[in-house]
């Protein structure tokens, strides 16, 4: 893999989040929080009847990205914020750029900015990854 | 966990939970869990039992002998919407693989009170855990920091 800082990481899409996901997510993460799976609890506190994904769902797609371009594994290290939240019928695309390549302990690593985007401009999860690269 | 708001702590006691340690324990990820959360992800399953990195926000904080409900009590939560995000970070050393028992260790690292520009105050709060192989070498760490939004004392809407 030839990479360099700026390239683009190939986009993943989720072309719909699914509430029926987000309540089997709820039922394993033992999460209480009623704004994964009643949409009328969303209606109450002004998000209308769409449910909210749990963050480390909307992260996850991040992950389906840089593992679909440097394979299962390849991940050393994530951090994300969560300006805004995605919600159940969001078509939200996991985009990224590469910023650094480098050397560490004899692993060729790439550091990434890695988002989510609902539309141009419009960034509900912002992160950073470090990846391994194959050798 | 209740939906009514609850006044706020002294920022005392908030300080006084860095150091807690959760009671920790064994965390084994079963296929028919790595198979329903892999699939919540909208991906296909990992190649050779390679549970899907997501398993990291729930994994060490069960394993941990602790839950959500659990660590919003102890920042003594609002209320369960009263909860906001700041960052998760996963450092991941060795991919974690299913029908494995890793030991699970957690903590509070840091947690004090903050007051955001608009003048309303919230509690940072930053949960680290460790999960470490049967051969005793870390496979991953992960460190949560939430904010604990406290509206109530203004009158204010949760």
């Amino acid at each position: 893999m030839s990479l360099q800082p700026g390239d683009a990481i190939p986009d993943w899409l989720m072309e719909s989040v699914r509430p029926e996901r987000m309540r089997t997510m709820a039922a394993i993460l033992r999460d209480p929080n009623p704004v994964h799976w009643d949409r009328d609890a969303c209606d109450a506190i002004g998000f209308g009847k769409r449910t909210i994904n749990q963050g480390p769902l909307g992260l996850s797609y991040m992950v389906n990205m840089l593992h679909a371009w440097a394979g299962p594994g390849c991940i050393s290290r994530l951090v994300m914020t969560f300006p805004k939240v995605v919600l159940d019928g969001d078509r939200i695309t996991a985009r990224g750029a590469i910023t650094v390549v480098r050397e560490e302990n004899g692993l060729r690593l790439a550091d990434c900015d890695i988002w989510l985007e609902r539309e141009p401009g419009d960034r509900p999860l912002v992160g950073t990854a470090t990846v391994r690269l194959p050798a | 966990m209740t939906a009514a708001p609850r006044p706020m702590p002294p920022e005392a006691e908030i300080r006084a939970i860095v150091g807690h340690e959760f009671p920790g324990g064994i965390y084994t990820v079963a296929h028919w869990e790595n198979f329903l959360l892999t699939e919540c992800t909208g991906a296909d399953l990992l190649p050779g039992g390679m549970v899907h990195p997501v398993v990291l926000f729930h994994m060490p904080i069960l394993g941990a002998n602790t839950t959500i409900g659990e660590m919003f009590a102890l920042g003594q939560a609002e209320s369960d919407y009263s909860i906001g995000i700041e960052s998760y970070d996963w450092e991941m050393f060795h991919p974690l693989l299913e029908e494995v028992a890793y030991a699970i260790a957690g903590k509070v690292v840091a947690a004090e009170r903050r007051v955001r520009p608009d003048g309303r105050p919230f509690d940072r709060i930053q949960f680290q855990f460790t999960v470490t192989g049967p051969d005793g070498v870390l496979a991953a760490r992960t460190t949560i920091t939430w904010h604990y939004n406290r509206q109530a004392h203004l009158g204010m809407k949760s």
